[in-house]
C-alpha cells in the first residue's frame, strides 16, 4: 500500500480525544506562578514603583522590576529573514524602564506560591506613572509630532522604495488610470491556547517547556538574550494548541519569566490569560494609497503608490517581515511589469504586531485583487475576464520586483476551477434571488502564494531493532497534521506500514536542528528532508543485507519489506536487527536539506448574504489550489477550511478595536470569531494535475492559501450583494446596511 | 455560611465516578479546582469569559463552562469531564479522530463534552442543530464542517 496522496488518517489523534494532551499549561510540575503587572497608558513616564504591599501578600516570592531582570541585549528580530540594518529599533528588553509605550506594556512581574494570590499582588504594586502625549493612529505617526521612542528621533521604523520596470511610462501611456486604498484593519490570530512558558534553571541549566512554533530559533534567541550558551538551553515544545506564526514571536515576558527562574533558582511557570494573548501578538493593519494604469481592454499597465505599515509600539521578531515582502508580492499571478511601492512602516502607542496566518501575503493579494475589481468595475468587465487578460501564461517567471515564480499554470487553473466551483451558475444565481429582493452575492478571488521559505530544513530517519522507525524532524506540527503527512512520505519511502513509524519533534536535545512549522512550509521542508534522509537510510540497509546475504549492495533489490539478491531474501525486521547487532545500533541518517521559496496558487469563491440589519453571513466557501504534490487531501483541506473561517472573520467579523487612549477591546465579547453558526459550507478541490515544487516530496503548502484570498473572495461577494463597494477588511454591518 | 478572607471550605464532589473531597478557596473556580487540584488537566482554559467553551464539563448531566462556575457550587455535584470515558473511546471520540474534526486539539475536550451533551438531548439533530448547539464552542482550526460531520457520524453510531 502507498500513502502520498491518500487521505490518511491523523496518527497521534487518541490523546487529544481522550484529554490527555499535554500543553505547556497542563504540565505538573513544582513551580513558582508569573503575573504581570501592565500598564494602564498608552504612553507614561514611570516615576516610580512600589512594591512593598504587594510582597505583603501572603505566598508571594518576589516582584521583579526592570531593574531587577537585566539582559546581554534586548530582543531582537528574525535575522534568517529580516534584515536589521534596514531597521531602526531598539531591542526589546523583559519590563519597560522609564517609559511605557502601550497599554499591557508589562512593567513588573509577580511571583508567588498560588495563581490567586500572584493576581491579589498584581493589583496592590503602586507603579506612578507620568501620561505622556500618546500618538494611535499610523497616519499620525508619520508626522513624528509624538514620538513613540525619543532615542530613535522618529517613528518611521522603515522606509523603502520597491521599483519594477518603468512606471512613469507605463502612466504616460495609459488609457485610464484610478486611485485605490487598500486596507487591512487590526486582527488578532487568537489562537485557541493562550500562550505560556515554564522555566527551570538547574546545575547551570536551562530548560523552558514553551507554547512555541520555532524551539531551536527560541534557543538562539535566549541565547543571545541571556548570555547563556545555547548548548545549555533546552527548549521543549510540548502539544501547542495553535499558533497561525503568532507563536514564533517571543515575548519580552518569556524572557522575564526565564531570568525570574534562574534569579530565585525555582521554577517559575506563566500562562498568558485570553486578554493577555490578545496584547501579545496582533496582527496586519496597513493602508495602501495609490493608483493604477491601465488599458480600455483591462490590460494593467503599472501600479504606483505608498503602503504604510503599523508596527505597534515595538518591532517583535516576526513583525518585519510585512513591509518587505506585501510590496514584492503584489504583482501576484498579473504580468504587471511596472510598479513602485514606497513602504513605510511605524510605531504607534498599540500593542505590537506579530506575523499570522499569511503575514503579508493576504495584504498583498487583498491590494491586487481588490485593484483587479476596481479596474474590472471601471470598465464594466467581468472579473473573470479582467484576470484573464493580465495573467501570466509562462512559468518559471520573473515578477518585476524580482521574485521567481517556480512552476504552474495560472490561466489554465482559473478555467478550470471558476468552472469546477460553478462560479457562472451562482452568479446567475444569485442575480436572480436578488430580483427577488435578497441581498445574495458571489465573489470570486484569485492568489499566488509565496511559500516554503527556505533556507533549509532538518530530518532524521532511524531504523529501530524491531524494524521500526522513528522520524525526527525539524518541522514542528501544531495542528495541521504535519507529522501525519511526513510519515506518509516516509512510509511510501522505504514501503513499509505508517503504523511502525513514530514522528517526534519539538525538543532540542532531541532534534539535533530546525526551523519550523510556519509559512506553509511543512509538507514541503520538512516532509522532504525527511524523505531524503529516508532514501538514504534504505541505501543503508541495503548494505546491511547486502552483508547478510553476501552479495555486493548493487546486486540487492527491495520491495516492500524485503531485500532479495540471487533469488534469496531478507526480510527488513532481520536487517534491522542484523544491523542493531553489528557495528551501527539503529541504523540512521541526519540530514539538512536545503530549499527555495515556492508558489502555491488558486482561485477561491465566497457566496454571502446580507439581512436587513446588516449582518452579512458567508453560506458557502468553495477553493481550488494547485498546492503542488497533495501528500494528504483530508489534511490539505482541513487547513483550506481553517484558513477560510478565519477569512470570514477578517472579513466581516473580526477586528482589534483600539480607542482612542490606546485602549484594547481584550476579550472575545469584542473581537468576534467564528463560530460553527457563521461558519459556511466549504467545498475544496485540488488540481487534477498539480505543479511540483523544486522539493523531493513535490508539495507546496497550503496552510495560509484560504485566508491570503479569502478576504478578497468575500469582500466581492458582499459587493456584489450590495452594490457598494469596499476596499477594506473588516465590512461591517453599518456599512452594508442601507 | 460566612468564610473570611483566607480560609477554605470543605467541598465533596463526584467527579468522573469518584468522590473527591477537598478543601478550597471560596473563589476558586471549578476548572481550576479540576486541573489544580484533581490534576485533571484534560479540561481547558480558553478565554477566562464563558465564550469560548474549552472548559466544558458535565455537571449533574448538564454542559456547564467550568470557567464560570465556583468549586464551591459543584459541592455535592456530580462532573464528567472528557477524563470520564471507560477506558474505551466512546462513539463521539471515534468519530472525531474519524472525521478530521480536531487540528491542534485544544477545544476537543470541550467540543466533545459539548457534543456528548447535545447528542444526550437531540440524538439526531440536523445540521443547523449541530451548529447551533455547538455555538457557545470556539474552534480556531477546523472552521467546524469537519466537527459537524463528526456529531452527524456519532448520532448514527450512537442509534446503531
Amino acid at each position: 500500500m502507498t500513502y502520498v496522496g491518500k487521505p490518511i488518517k491523523r496518527l497521534y489523534d487518541d490523546k487529544f480525544v481522550t484529554g490527555k494532551s499535554t500543553y505547556v499549561d497542563d504540565i505538573q510540575i513544582n513551580s513558582l506562578y508569573a503575573g504581570f503587572v501592565r500598564s494602564p497608558y498608552a504612553h507614561a513616564r514611570i516615576k516610580s514603583i512600589d512594591v512593598s504591599d504587594a510582597l505583603k501578600v501572603p505566598g508571594i516570592v518576589a516582584v521583579f522590576t526592570a531593574k531587577d531582570l537585566q539582559v546581554k541585549e534586548g530582543i531582537g528580530i528574525w535575522t534568517t529573514y529580516e534584515d536589521p540594518k534596514q531597521w531602526k529599533f531598539l531591542p526589546r528588553r523583559p519590563l519597560a524602564e522609564k517609559e511605557v509605550k502601550y497599554v499591557g506594556d508589562p512593567v513588573a512581574i509577580v511571583i508567588g506560591t498560588d495563581k490567586y494570590n500572584v493576581r491579589d499582588a498584581i493589583d496592590k504594586v503602586n507603579v506612578d506613572y507620568e501620561k505622556l502625549p500618546a500618538v494611535i493612529k499610523m497616519e499620525e505617526a508619520l508626522e513624528d509630532k509624538v514620538l513613540v521612542h525619543e532615542e530613535l528621533k522618529t517613528n518611521v521604523a522603515f522606509d523603502q522604495t520597491f521599483n519594477g520596470g518603468n512606471v512613469d511610462e507605463a502612466f504616460k501611456n495609459a488609457d485610464r488610470k484610478i486611485e485605490v486604498e487598500v486596507t487591512n484593519n487590526r486582527l488578532i490570530p487568537n489562537p485557541m491556547e493562550p500562550r505560556g512558558i515554564i522555566s527551570r534553571y538547574e546545575g547551570g541549566f536551562l530548560t523552558i517547556w514553551y507554547s512555541t512554533q520555532v524551539p531551536h530559533t527560541a534557543r538562539a534567541e535566549f541565547s543571545r538574550v541571556l548570555g547563556i550558551p545555547a548548548s545549555r538551553i533546552r527548549v521543549i515544545m510540548p502539544d501547542v494548541g495553535g499558533a497561525f506564526g503568532s507563536k514564533v514571536n517571543i515575548l519580552p515576558e518569556d524572557v522575564a519569566v526565564v531570568l525570574s527562574s534562574i534569579k530565585l533558582g525555582r521554577p517559575v511557570r506563566w500562562t498568558a490569560t485570553r486578554s493577555e494573548e490578545m496584547i501579545s501578538s496582533e496582527a496586519r493593519h496597513n493602508t495602501f494609497k495609490g493608483e493604477v494604469a491601465f488599458k480600455t481592454d483591462g490590460t494593467i499597465l503599472g501600479i504606483r503608490g505608498e503602503l504604510i505599515v503599523d508596527m505597534g509600539a515595538y518591532l517583535t521578531y516576526t513583525s518585519p517581515i510585512q513591509p518587505v515582502i506585501i510590496p514584492l508580492m503584489i504583482p501576484g499571478p498579473y504580468k504587471i511589469q511596472n510598479i513602485s511601492v514606497r513602504s513605510k512602516a511605524v510605531y504607534t502607542n498599540t500593542p505590537p504586531i506579530t506575523m499570522y496566518r499569511g503575514a503579508s501575503r493576504p495584504e498583498a493579494t487583498f491590494i491586487i485583487e481588490r485593484i483587479m475589481s476596481n479596474v474590472a468595475d471601471e470598465l464594466g468587465i467581468d472579473d473573470v475576464t479582467i484576470r484573464e487578460r493580465n495573467m501570466i501564461t509562462n512559468t518559471p517567471y520573473v515578477n518585476p520586483l524580482g521574485l521567481k515564480y517556480d512552476s504552474g499554470d495560472y490561466l489554465g487553473l482559473l478555467r478550470e476551477g471558476v468552472k469546477k466551483l460553478e462560479y457562472e451558475k451562482l452568479k446567475a444565481w444569485a442575480k436572480a434571488m436578488r430580483e427577488k429582493g435578497r441581498k445574495v452575492g458571489v465573489g470570486m478571488a484569485f492568489y499566488l502564494e509565496i511559500s516554503g521559505f527556505g533556507p533549509w530544513e532538518f530530518g532524521e530517519v532511524r531504523v529501530t531493532e524491531t524494524g521500526d522507525v522513528i522520524v525526527t524532524t525539524g518541522g514542528t506540527p501544531h495542528g495541521q497534521g504535519g507529522e501525519t503527512g511526513i510519515a506518509q512520505v516516509v512510509a511510501d519511502e522505504l514501503q513499509i506500514d505508517i503504523d511502525r513509524i513514530k514522528v517526534i519533534w519539538g525538543d532540542t536535545e532531541v532534534v539535533a536542528s530546525g526551523m519550523g512549522t510556519y509559512g506553509s512550509r511543512t509538507a514541503a521542508a520538512a516532509a522532504s528532508a525527511a524523505k531524503v534522509a529516508a532514501t538514504k537510510v534504505l541505501e543503508k540497509m541495503k548494505k546491511f543485507a547486502a552483508k547478510m546475504l553476501k552479495v555486493d549492495v548493487e546486486e540487492v533489490k527491495y520491495s516492500s519489506g524485503e531485500f532479495e539478491a540471487n533469488g534469496r531474501k531478507v526480510s527488513w525486521n532481520e536487517v534491522a536487527e542484523f544491523a542493531y547487532k553489528s557495528d551501527e545500533p539503529g541504523v540512521f541518517e541526519q540530514l539538512i536539506l536545503p530549499g527555495d521559496v515556492t508558489y502555491p496558487y488558486g482561485v477561491h469563491i465566497a457566496v454571502v448574504e446580507v439581512d436587513d440589519y446588516g449582518i452579512a453571513k458567508v453560506s458557502e466557501y468553495k477553493a481550488y489550489d494547485d498546492i503542488g504534490v497533495v501528500i494528504n487531501p483530508a489534511l490539505a483541506e482541513g487547513q483550506v477550511h481553517g484558513g477560510a473561517t478565519q477569512a470570514v472573520g477578517q472579513a466581516i467579523l473580526e477586528e482589534a478595536i483600539i480607542n482612542e487612549e490606546g485602549q484594547l477591546a481584550v476579550t472575545y465579547a469584542d473581537y468576534l470569531i467564528p463560530t460553527a453558526v457563521e461558519a459556511p459550507k466549504f467545498e475544496s478541490y485540488f488540481a487534477e494535475k498539480p505543479h511540483a515544487s523544486q522539493y523531493p516530496s513535490g508539495a507546496k503548502g497550503v496552510g495560509e492559501a484560504a485566508l491570503i484570498v479569502g478576504p478578497a473572495a468575500i469582500v466581492r461577494a458582499l459587493e456584489d450583494a450590495t452594490g457598494k463597494r469596499f476596499n477594506h477588511t473588516p465590512v461591517r454591518p453599518e456599512e452594508l446596511i442601507e | 455560611m460566612l468564610v473570611r478572607p483566607g480560609e477554605k471550605v470543605k467541598i465533596k464532589v463526584k467527579v468522573n465516578g469518584i468522590w473527591y473531597e477537598r478543601e478550597v478557596e471560596p473563589r476558586k473556580l471549578l476548572v481550576h479546582f479540576l486541573r489544580d487540584d484533581l490534576g485533571l488537566t484534560g479540561t481547558k482554559i480558553g478565554c477566562d469569559t464563558s465564550t469560548c467553551g474549552a472548559c466544558t464539563v458535565l455537571m449533574n448531566g448538564k454542559s456547564v463552562k467550568s470557567c464560570t462556575l465556583l468549586a464551591v457550587q459543584a459541592d455535592g455535584a456530580e462532573i464528567t469531564t472528557i477524563e470520564g470515558g471507560d477506558g474505551k473511546l466512546h462513539a463521539i471520540q471515534e468519530a472525531f479522530k474519524d472525521n478530521f474534526a480536531l487540528q491542534c486539539g485544544y477545544c476537543t475536550p470541550g467540543m466533545i463534552m459539548q457534543s456528548y451533551y447535545l447528542l444526550s438531548e437531540n440524538p439526531s439533530p440536523s445540521e443547523e442543530e449541530i451548529r447551533e448547539g455547538l455555538h457557545g464552542n470556539i474552534c480556531r482550526c477546523t472552521g467546524y464542517q469537519n466537527i459537524v460531520k463528526a456529531v452527524q457520524d456519532a448520532s448514527r453510531r450512537l442509534r446503531a
